[in-house]
């Protein structure tokens, strides 16, 4: 007697099930965030005091109060990008090492669906660190945050989130492939980020050629649209604000686009020469 | 101890290899230097946007300095630490190094010296992107360079012995608390007054600035390099008063630290914790 095979499942039941998996793999980062008190010290106390050292070196220099906010912004922001960096991007590397990546590629949900729950748990997690940034930093150095703007500044923040985390899924494809270069790589990715996409000063003082480069990252456009609408023109704007919205869409669906192939691609490559299960490589 | 500087070689050139062998010459020495280089120009930016008021070409000189010789603290307090964890968890290694004749604590001083010659190579490019970039007034005569010399291996001593305490407590936690000694380098960059004047810390954090050996030794490597002072709460003292507390702490911290150390090895190995793994 012959077995009888599943149906194919139809639309509705994929749907449901890649909605499952997304929300599935954002609670284990929501959960997982609070339940090691070293990760909630490491990843708030710790920040904020290099956060403070940077509001303390314009203090030194006796800058406008203004400057201390654009650092406090980008130590908020900061929080995002190494949560991209460490928790997104080079997380399939660590699934890696751990044997579990071969767990992700069995199921029989989209990968664009797991690295999407991990960018949504990813964003939870890393909201409380950067709103105590942001609180610490109003509180402790009475940095000026026009509150009246913060709706607007609230919105392209989301819609810059969601283009960060997008080139995040992008790089998540390459440290499939990777094996130790990829921690090496992604601490390439911190100071010389930080400095591309002025998170501690205006970015138009890089000049408008490497401006223009760095504000092809969607952190650089969103830092300098927020800190456009909150503080208008003495925020030092790079990129009209008007134009920044639309350029911001633009990325996401660009990245959305580019992750999806990515890591189609990266995934046959992987499985041809044998590298997804490779450990310490 | 002619044996322990055998053991310091050795886990000195395996480090190199860990460190280094992942990538080709030219890529390794472009990621040593980008983060110095990195923190440098964004710096450089920050004085210069502000340019228009009081900040001024010494002003960035001071901020230059002691961010580039800082690097030093980063690098090898937190390569220590995480030469435990790699050794303990990635590469299963540690526990071999008690089946072989040799002692934990002269190769982890080993594992500290590489992380010191991998700084030196981001110093290095930074002090040169500095002159000769930057057109920073940096330099002297060769009395200046050599005391420079001094004060860098005397601070490097303090900051090996820090990175050898942080090394011991790494023994007995789990991995994930390395961000603790990730953050713990973080507060030290903020209260030695690597990248400020220690005179703009609020006051109650004062004392604690002034109880780090490393608050001295950027003062020092200041003044080395510029020929003048820069924090106003140490300008009363002379630079040998500086050498002397420089000396003095680190001599307590050598102490401080081996004693701390011996007592979370004995700790590890009672506890079963030198084949530990934590990273599920």
């Amino acid at each position: 007697m012959t077995p009888e095979l599943d149906p194919e499942p139809g639309f509705g039941a994929v749907l449901r099930m890649n909605l499952g998996a997304v929300l599935a793999r954002a609670r284990v980062r929501v959960v997982a965030s609070w339940r090691e008190t070293s990760w909630v010290i490491g990843e708030t106390v710790f920040p904020f005091l290099t956060m403070a050292a940077f509001v303390l070196v314009y203090r030194g220099l006796k800058a406008p109060p203004m400057y201390e906010a654009f650092v406090v912004l980008g130590g908020a922001m900061i929080a995002y990008w190494n949560n991209v960096l460490w928790s997104m991007a080079s997380q399939f590397f660590w699934e890696k090492e751990q044997g579990q990546l071969q767990l992700y590629l069995i199921t029989p949900v989209s990968r664009m669906s797991i690295l999407f729950g991990m960018a949504l748990g990813g964003m939870a997690m890393t909201t409380s660190r950067a709103i105590a940034i942001l609180a610490g930093g109003s509180l402790l150095f009475h940095v000026p945050i026009p509150l009246d703007r913060a709706l607007p500044a609230f919105g392209l923040f989301l819609l810059t989130l969601a283009a960060v985390y997008a080139l995040g899924m992008i790089l998540s494809s390459l440290f499939l492939l990777w094996g130790r270069e990829a921690w090496h790589t992604a601490t390439l990715f911190q100071e010389p980020i930080y400095l591309a996409s002025g998170f501690y000063f205006p970015v138009r003082e890089l000049g408008p050629l490497a401006g223009s480069l760095a504000a092809l990252l969607p952190i650089t456009l969103g830092l300098d649209g927020i800190r456009q609408i909150l503080y208008g023109k003495a925020a030092h704007g790079f990129v009209p604000l008007a134009w920044i919205p639309p350029i911001q869409v633009a990325l996401l669906a660009l990245f959305l686009y580019l992750a999806h192939r990515a890591l189609a691609t990266m995934e046959r490559l992987g499985k041809q020469e044998g590298r997804l299960t490779l450990r310490g490589a | 101890m002619k044996r322990t500087f055998e053991v310091i070689r050795a886990a000195s050139w395996l480090g190199w290899q860990v460190e280094a062998n992942w990538a080709d010459p030219f890529l390794f020495v472009v990621y040593s230097i980008a983060k110095p280089l990195s923190t440098t120009l964004i710096l450089f930016f920050m004085v210069r946007v502000v340019a228009q008021g009081h900040a001024t070409a010494e002003s960035f000189l001071f901020l230059f300095v002691g961010n580039t010789f800082f690097l030093y603290v980063t690098e090898v307090l937190i390569g220590i630490s995480w030469a435990v964890f790699r050794d303990r968890e990635d590469f299963e290694t540690l526990k071999y190094i008690y089946t072989a004749p040799i002692r934990l604590l002269p190769y982890l001083l080993g594992r500290a010296v590489t992380k010191v010659v991998t700084a030196s190579i981001g110093v290095a490019v930074a002090l040169l992107f500095g002159r000769f970039v930057l057109g920073l007034a940096i330099g002297g005569d060769a009395a200046s360079w050599a005391r420079l010399a001094g004060a860098v291996a005397l601070g490097l001593v303090s900051v090996a012995w820090l990175g050898i305490a942080l090394a011991g407590a790494s023994l007995v936690v789990a991995r994930h608390s390395m961000n603790l000694n990730e953050g713990l380098a973080g507060a030290f960059y903020l209260l030695c007054g690597a990248v400020f004047p220690l005179e703009v810390l609020p006051r109650w954090a004062l004392p604690f600035s002034l109880a780090l050996p490393f608050t001295y030794w950027l003062e020092l490597i200041r003044r080395t390099l510029t020929g003048r002072p820069y924090a106003a709460p140490l300008r009363g003292e002379s630079d040998a008063m500086l050498w002397g507390i420089l000396a003095l702490s680190t001599v307590g911290l050598a102490a401080v630290s081996l004693a701390w150390f011996s007592w979370c090895e004995r700790k590890a190995r009672a506890d079963g914790l030198i084949d530990w793994k934590t990273n599920y």
